[in-house]
């Protein structure tokens, strides 16, 4: 075993003690956020979802999506983040329910998502992302969806 | 039956996963409008040496045939597994070796 993958060995074996049991197990936000999910506006469920804590906007998130889409059903975008986060949401107004989807980030883990979204409509795109010391963080684009898909 | 396709390269201690599920995600709204029935998946679990290494709760808002990439830091030879629920509670796994 060489020096780099003994440390990267460490790490992962100290991160696995450091951690409590329960995050070896999925969380449903589901069911433990229920009211978040059928918010109709990303601000009432960024609230139910990670309480009426202040937002912070970061340029330490990445949210890559394209300004103009053409085909709203399917819209790609990514995460990537270098910091250590918790969970990251997706939220956007253009649909009934704004919540989209809640990844949450094992410990140690690598955010770098990459995930097709549908939007009926133009509209913000709110990515909410929580940090493990509790902050919450932002970044919002809004996105162009043509109607028609002729890209015009 | 299983309608999910994946796929784990690992590069220099780095695993790149991208799967793709056979799902409509018709949300409640979408499903009356084409007169189908309200299907999608509620989430998605990926599972590596019994710990996860990927997970997200989705809603009918992502797109059909949800399309996911992610990394994490895994080895050679050890196998990934991926476990979808939909709105029904209906559960579906399947797994592959990390190239």
């Amino acid at each position: 075993m060489d020096r780099r993958k003994f440390l990267g060995a460490s790490v992962v074996a100290v991160a696995a003690l450091v951690a409590p049991v329960t995050n070896l197990q999925a969380v449903d936000f589901r069911a433990t956020k229920p009211n978040a999910w059928t918010a109709e506006h990303s601000p009432e469920a960024i609230k139910e979802m990670f309480g009426a804590g202040g937002l912070k906007t970061t340029d330490k998130i990445k949210f890559t999506a394209p300004k103009l889409a053409e085909n709203g059903g399917s819209i790609p975008c990514n995460i990537k983040s270098d910091l250590d986060l918790e969970s990251v949401a997706i939220f956007q107004d253009a649909n009934p329910r704004a919540a989209t989807a809640v990844f949450t980030v094992p410990v140690g883990g690598i955010v770098n998502y990459d995930f097709r979204i549908k939007m009926r409509k133009t509209a913000v795109v709110t990515i909410v992302a929580k940090g493990r010391d509790g902050t919450l963080y932002t970044v919002a684009k809004e996105i162009d969806v043509s109607i028609g898909g002729c890209g015009g | 039956m299983s309608n999910m396709k994946i796929k784990a390269k690992e590069k220099g201690g780095v695993v790149k996963v991208k799967m793709m599920f056979t799902s409509l995600m018709a949300d409640k709204e979408e499903a009356e409008k084409k007169q189908i029935a309200v299907e999608y998946i509620t989430q998605i679990v990926g599972k590596c040496n019994g710990a996860v290494v990927f997970e997200v709760t989705t809603s009918g808002f992502m797109s059909e045939n949800p399309l996911f990439k992610f990394s994490f830091k895994g080895k050679k030879g050890d196998t990934l597994e991926i476990t979808t629920t939909d709105n029904s509670g209906k559960t579906e796994t399947d797994s592959e070796k990390i190239k």
